[in-house]
């Protein structure tokens, strides 16, 4: 580190002790003046630079997150940084409503279902063109089904939100067809309760047929939606370039005439890069810095609705993690409340289930496991650990709504746990390849979590935890017949009240089978400059720009 | 100017009592003249006591985290305040001092020993032996030494065990070329030739002549390399690829902090003064070590 030259350009010096000892004192006293500096420039950060923004009317926006995408063709991914863009290229038959998961006409602006529940007819909008100027009709959604039900969880893996693919028994969609050119039927196997709410997820984004036929795999970087933003460029790890579409079909939309993506890894250094307008909104603001945005005048803090779970997953394929036993024992051993305080600045809910409170038929009655390291001890001996064991703790290398922090989160876990004689190796890997080997259950012990997609229970727990979902979402590899029985009549129910009643005792059973150490249910928060306007995120973690501008 | 000749004075006035005085007894004396060499063994030793004495003297655990307690300033309850995990920043700067000194002194101790022997043998063999070793010697110091430690810790995996070896590895040409350009020289010395003329063997000539007639400006050069050592594993911990979390290291515990810089500067700043006193105490150590070992360097 230290240069050979630095070290020979003493030699010379050797003789003048004097000239030396004042370099020594002058070092001294700049490491000194840098650490008191620090203070000062905290309390005059906020007024320093007032005129640097500002000017003639802003249309571009430069949005700062931590990482970058890992394909822009939605359906290839089940990634959140992926949806943050396409969500403005792509859009969905139908959508949710601004700030929350009711459904609204998207693609379609309107629907029928048959009484049984096995049809659905979609009315289509007419006259919308995809960006590369061919017509959006009823051939364009039976070409976009088709392809993703022909492919499999390593092509498409959320599909398997419609049960699985063409071959699979459980696939509930029977057919797709054109009826006229603007309507589309959906035939379906058995009823699929979220069927209409899957619908409206980013994945299922509606993409241009001759592009898709064009650029074959090619797509997921060059991809051609009918949304209010066109793909303009994708420096790799940099930035995504987007740009308005002149010919939205939702007349004097977008706002805004350029909105670019780039990446910042460090919640910090984005901050910064927020601070001195070099970004206009960032996401992953770390809980400890929201007093600093609050207390910038030229920022605001944007709070995304909560509709997330932060969690450990102890991988129930790999010892010792098998057994149930050590898994409850490690649920014992976590102390949330404290890591709540420490890293989301008292803003989460500790979570006991593997969804939110906030989603219907979320089952209040199961008691957490509380954090009592007498139990952790007793259950480890019972299962034959008493003397504990070693293994890997993987955390995350960025910044997800859910965890801003997952290093540090990891930390805290690491001493809880070595306090029940568990030594746990803190380990990382770029964030691709995180979530590969997580599919593959190469982890013993992972930082992960959810936002949800479409508000609703199955999003969750048959995502996150049924056996249909081991390699795509089920990274802690669960199998569990009962409960998936309890997960596919809950899908096939269609009256709300027995779904619910269905979910609380799929609860009940993740519960005692204790996959996961559920964290947190956490508040995300935004920075976004002052100026920015109608910026409203979306609990789902991504959300089309096309309203916001400035001001 | 004056000084030096007057410096000069005192060696010429010295000879007639250097005949009672060991050579290595000499080499104190002088030593001890230095005063800045003084004040470079002070701190040295300052720090290996502390890394001796740190489970005593710690009132914390380097690994004992009070959440409750986190980002607390200096205080007299925590001397140099604590970290993002409500730890004891100064027990952790004690405990650390036994990280940088353990790495600084084994990496070191590693380079020498190979880059030793790797130097004799390329310097007292010569030809095709020291074409070979002196070309991998060159292509190692051609890559930025930073840059080769990260190679050899991203092989072998993160650990502090393997930064040290990445250090070790990485300084072994420095040590090789010094030792095989000190050994060239001594070789053509009239008492080696002797020893060749009546039938030494080898192995003993080497170990026997030439290795302690060479050893003197490798003492120096390692005393250097102790302080370039404990950088290199520091910017390793900064990186996340040497000490790896709960360890004290001072370089983690850098990086660990460098978020919180505004709102608690004293996470960056004693971490920072350990490594900066630390290293400034092993080079001034080192460059009064050198005006006693090489007198070359007097004139």
């Amino acid at each position: 580190m230290i240069n050979k030259k630095a070290l020979g350009g003493k030699k010379t010096l050797m003789s003048k002790k004097s000239i030396k000892l004042l370099l020594i004192f002058l070092l001294a006293l700049s490491m000194f003046l840098a650490g008191c500096g620090g203070k000062t420039t905290k309390e005059t950060g906020g007024k320093k630079e007032p005129a640097t923004s500002g000017g003639s009317a802003k249309d571009t926006l430069v949005y700062g997150r931590g990482g970058d995408s890992t394909s822009l063709d939605p359906i290839t991914t089940t990634e959140g940084e992926a949806f943050k863009v396409t969500e403005n290229i792509f859009e969905t038959l139908l959508e949710y409503g601004e700030q929350d998961t009711t459904l609204h006409p998207g693609l379609a602006k309107e629907w029928k279902v048959s009484d049984d529940g096995l049809t659905y007819t979609f009315k289509l909008q007419e006259g919308v063109k995809f960006h590369d100027g061919t017509d959006f009709n009823a051939d364009a959604v039976v070409f976009n089904f088709d392809r993703w039900m022909n492919g499999n969880e390593d092509k498409f893996p959320y599909y398997t939100m419609f049960g699985g693919y063409k071959a699979d028994e459980g696939h509930v969609i029977k057919e797709v067809k054109a009826v006229d050119p603007y309507t589309v039927e959906f035939v379906l196997k058995r009823p699929q309760a979220p069927f209409l709410k899957n619908l409206a997820m980013s994945p299922f984004g509606i993409a241009s047929p001759t592009a898709v036929k064009k650029f074959g795999d090619d797509f997921r970087k060059n991809p051609v939606g009918t949304g209010p933003f066109k793909f303009v460029e994708w420096k790799q790890n940099d930035t995504i370039t987007l740009e308005k579409n002149p010919d939205y079909w939702q007349k004097g939309l977008p706002k805004l005439n350029k909105v670019v993506f780039r990446v910042i890894p460090e919640n910090t250094a984005r901050l910064n890069a927020l601070a001195n307008g070099e970004i206009d909104v960032m996401d992953g603001l770390n809980n400890s810095d929201e007093a600093t945005v609050k207390g910038n005048d030229k920022l605001q803090v944007i709070e995304r609705p909560s509709m997330n779970v932060g969690y450990l997953g102890l991988t129930t394929t790999r010892k010792p993690f098998d057994n149930k036993l050590v898994r409850q024992a490690i649920n014992h051993a976590v102390n949330k409340k404290d890591i709540i305080k420490a890293f989301y600045g008292g803003k989460a809910l500790a979570a006991k289930n593997p969804m939110p409170p906030s989603i219907e038929g979320y089952n209040d009655s199961i008691k957490d496991y509380d954090y009592d390291l007498e139990k952790a001890k007793a259950l480890l001996k019972e299962a034959g650990y008493e003397k504990g064991f070693e293994i890997d703790l993987w955390a995350m290398p960025v910044a997800r709504p859910y965890m801003p922090e997952a290093q540090k989160v990891a930390e805290v876990i690491q001493a809880d746990l070595a306090k029940i004689n568990v030594k746990a190796k803190i380990q990382s890997v770029d964030w691709a390849t995180y979530l590969q080997k997580a599919t593959k259950g190469e982890f013993d012990m992972f930082m992960l979590g959810w936002t949800g997609d479409n508000g609703d229970p199955d999003n969750f727990l048959y995502t996150l935890l049924d056996k249909d979902s081991i390699g795509s979402n089920n990274y802690s590899q669960y199998s569990n017949d009962e409960l998936h029985d309890v997960l596919i009549a809950a899908q096939t129910e269609t009256e709300q009240a027995k779904r619910n009643e269905l979910y609380k005792k799929a609860q009940e059973i993740i519960h005692d089978d204790a996959p996961w150490v559920p964290l947190v249910h956490s508040t995300p928060l935004l920075a976004a400059a002052k100026d920015v306007a109608d910026y409203l995120p979306h609990p789902t973690g991504s959300e089309a720009l096309t309203k916001v501008y400035f001001k | 100017m004056a000084e030096l000749a007057k410096n000069a004075a005192d060696i010429l006035v010295i000879p007639a009592e250097e005949k009672l005085t060991p050579p290595w007894k000499e080499a104190l004396k002088s030593f001890y003249k230095n005063k800045l060499a003084v004040v470079g063994l002070g701190i040295v030793l300052f720090f290996i006591v502390i890394a001796i004495i740190a489970p005593l003297v710690a009132p914390y655990g380097f690994k004992e985290q009070v959440l409750a307690d986190r980002m607390q300033a200096p205080s007299s309850k925590h001397w140099f305040g604590t970290d993002d995990f409500g730890r004891d920043i100064f027990s952790r700067i004690l405990y650390g001092a036994r990280i940088s000194l353990w790495v600084g002194f084994f990496s070191v101790l590693g380079s020498v020993v190979v880059g030793t022997l790797l130097g004799i043998v390329a310097g007292y063999y010569g030809r095709w032996v020291d074409a070979i070793i002196s070309r991998v010697f060159d292509v190692m110091l051609a890559f930025p030494s930073i840059l080769l430690a990260i190679a050899v810790v991203s092989i072998l995996g993160p650990s502090l065990r393997n930064a040290l070896i990445a250090i070790a590895v990485i300084n072994i040409p420095n040590f090789g070329r010094l030792v095989r350009s000190k050994v060239l020289s001594v070789k053509q010395e009239e008492y080696i030739m002797a020893a060749r003329a009546i039938g030494m063997k080898d192995s003993r000539i080497l170990l026997r002549h030439i290795l302690p007639n060479s050893i003197s400006p490798v003492i120096v050069q390692a005393t250097l390399a102790i302080a370039t050592a404990i950088i290199e594993a520091a910017a390793l911990g900064f990186l996340g690829l040497g000490a790896q979390p709960p360890e004290p290291e001072w370089g983690k515990m850098l990086a660990d902090s460098k978020n919180y810089i505004t709102q608690a500067p004293w996470t960056l700043f004693f971490p920072g003064v350990a490594i900066m006193l630390t290293v400034l105490g092993f080079n001034l150590m080192g460059d009064g070590l050198r005006d006693v070992l090489d007198p070359k360097m007097k004139q």
